[in-house]
């Protein structure tokens, strides 16, 4: 029973994490069609502020991550994307790529191929008892983190008139435009969003692992692609609820496949997004996603 | 001849796709008060007049909205500068609430000014978006989404406002409804630019209604034309 419980929690942790990865790529895709790989690298550049500034303070450390990711963030749309806004979705994934290589050569130009270490938040390593049952500290903060996340952006989706832009830009782009939605405006703001929510995924992982290399981001943002897909990545809850779904999948098979089978987890994920998109190629979350014929 | 003061005049308005022409080099005007109606065959190029207006599309000649260019401006600034467009299908926001679909149409207003105005104007005109302001828009019948999509397109306080198609698909009381409300809107001293495929109705409504044919003006019609089944004919059919 302790075992089912402290997997349920690692897995809505890991869960929570990829959400917000996929929410990230999700709240982009919906306004310009760029399903954008290089988000990983934005995760890695506010993962190395938070190895490099964390004796600093936490209170210095986060700060400085949130700004690298939303500036990173939005020097890719003003130095590459905003140049490509008649490109097609696939163009725009390919050069999301180029981007992605880019950046992790010129990371491993200035911190090197070795990973950097150093101890983030040593006291959220440690495991707490709940009512008898030992969890990890940052299971659980990692779920408080992404729960106070999702429930400050949603409040700003659903409530300011920011929000709602972007909703509404995210739902139907070119009648946004029409009714007088300033497309720079929703734009830059997903891209604001995306580098808030890569530095706060940036945080967790950092914590979780200790040590940041060029490639950091990239198995966070293949899992968050996925999930973002199976969920459906044109809707911006459907891109958090898959992300949330193939984090907890991923967490609850290493926690339950035997031993000799655990390095296979991913594959079991990928066969699964295989059966859900052959199933729903629109996604698992969105109406009216059955085979196209 | 009209009289009034002119809200929108289009001068040799070309629109093309990839070189393939839609519109071929037409000119009409709107003046304030009054409703003019472009009509014609599918393929007409009567949407991409619409949309070529809105800077939608890539588009030649010259589109003043009350004695200004608006050549090359995006669609939200041509929105900015007095022109909504009410685009066929409707297009509301349908996840969101009827409540949110008209704030978001207040975005594009030139001035802060005056929003709880329009919104109560909006509300008069069309009083089942008050009563049902926080259902989904989604779930709202075609009718109703056709007022809340001229809600919202008059929420920007226009003082140019373009239907394109606004009764497809829908019961013909509910077009009766849409066609007073725009009767009001007109009164109100808008100018109002309606596509229609509905020939007669439109000759019948608008003061003045231009015939398209391959992206070009054909035909004028006046009102009394409306029965003159020989003129709708030779309109649509040459």
């Amino acid at each position: 029973m302790n075992q089912l419980i402290q997997s349920l929690v690692d897995a809505l942790s890991s869960g929570a994490t990829l959400g917000l990865a996929a929410l990230a790529i999700g709240l982009v895709f919906g306004v310009i069609r760029l399903a954008n790989f290089a988000q990983g690298e934005i995760i890695t550049a506010s993962a190395y502020s938070i190895i490099f500034t964390w004796q600093l303070g936490w209170y210095v450390a986060i700060p400085i991550a949130l700004i690298i990711g939303i500036i990173l963030s939005l020097l890719m749309e003003v130095g590459v994307f905003s140049r490509m806004r008649t490109a097609t979705p696939a163009t725009l994934l390919v050069a999301s790529f180029a981007l992605s290589f880019l950046l992790q050569r010129v990371y491993e130009l200035l911190f090197t191929n070795n990973v950097q270490t150093a101890p983030v938040a040593p006291e959220l390593a440690r495991s707490i008892s709940l009512g008898g049952i030992r969890v990890q500290m940052l299971s659980v903060a990692t779920i408080l983190i992404a729960g106070l996340l999702l429930f400050g952006l949603i409040q700003f989706l659903n409530k300011s008139i920011w929000g709602l832009q972007l909703q509404a830009a995210a739902a139907d782009f070119r009648t946004a435009r029409l009714v007088g939605i300033p497309a720079s405006r929703v734009i830059g703001l997903s891209f604001v969003l995306s580098g808030v929510l890569a530095a706060a995924v940036a945080f967790v992982s950092t914590v979780k692992t200790g040590a940041v290399g060029p490639t950091f981001g990239i198995p966070i943002v293949v899992l968050a692609l996925i999930g973002a897909v199976i969920g459906g990545i044109d809707k911006i809850y459907g891109a958090l609820a898959g992300g949330f779904l193939v984090g907890f999948a991923t967490s609850m098979l290493a926690s339950w496949l035997p031993s000799d089978m655990s390095n296979f987890k991913d594959a079991f994920v990928f066969l699964l997004v295989i059966i859900v998109l052959i199933i729903r190629p629109s996604g698992l979350l969105v109406r009216g996603g059955t085979v196209r014929t | 001849m009209l009289t009034g003061d002119i809200g929108l005049i289009v001068s040799d308005l070309a629109v093309d796709y990839s070189g393939v022409p839609a519109v071929r080099g037409i000119s009409f005007d709107v003046p304030a008060g009054h409703a003019i109606g472009l009509i014609g065959p599918n393929g007409a190029g009567k949407s991409s007049t619409l949309l070529g207006i809105m800077g939608a599309v890539t588009r030649q000649g010259t589109v003043e909205v009350n004695g200004q260019d608006v050549g090359g401006l995006s669609p939200e600034k041509v929105v900015r500068r007095g022109v909504s467009l009410v685009p066929e299908g409707r297009h509301i926001f349908g996840a969101l609430s009827v409540r949110d679909n008209l704030r978001l149409g207040g975005v594009g207003r030139r001035s802060k000014d005056g929003y709880d105005d329009t919104l109560a104007y909006v509300l008069e005109l069309f009083p089942i978006l008050g009563e049902f302001a926080d259902r989904q828009a989604g779930l709202l019948s075609g009718g109703q989404q056709q007022q809340l999509a001229i809600g919202r397109a008059l929420m920007a306080d226009p003082d140019i406002l373009m239907l394109d198609e606004p009764s497809l698909g829908l019961s013909p009381t509910a077009v009766d409804s849409v066609f007073d409300a725009l009767s009001a809107i007109r009164q109100a001293g808008k100018a109002v630019l309606v596509v229609e495929q509905r020939a007669e109705f439109t000759v019948a409504f608008c003061e003045r209604t231009y015939v398209l044919h391959d992206g070009e003006i054909t035909l004028t019609l006046q009102p009394e034309d409306a029965h003159n089944v020989d003129k709708l004919t030779k309109a649509y059919f040459g």
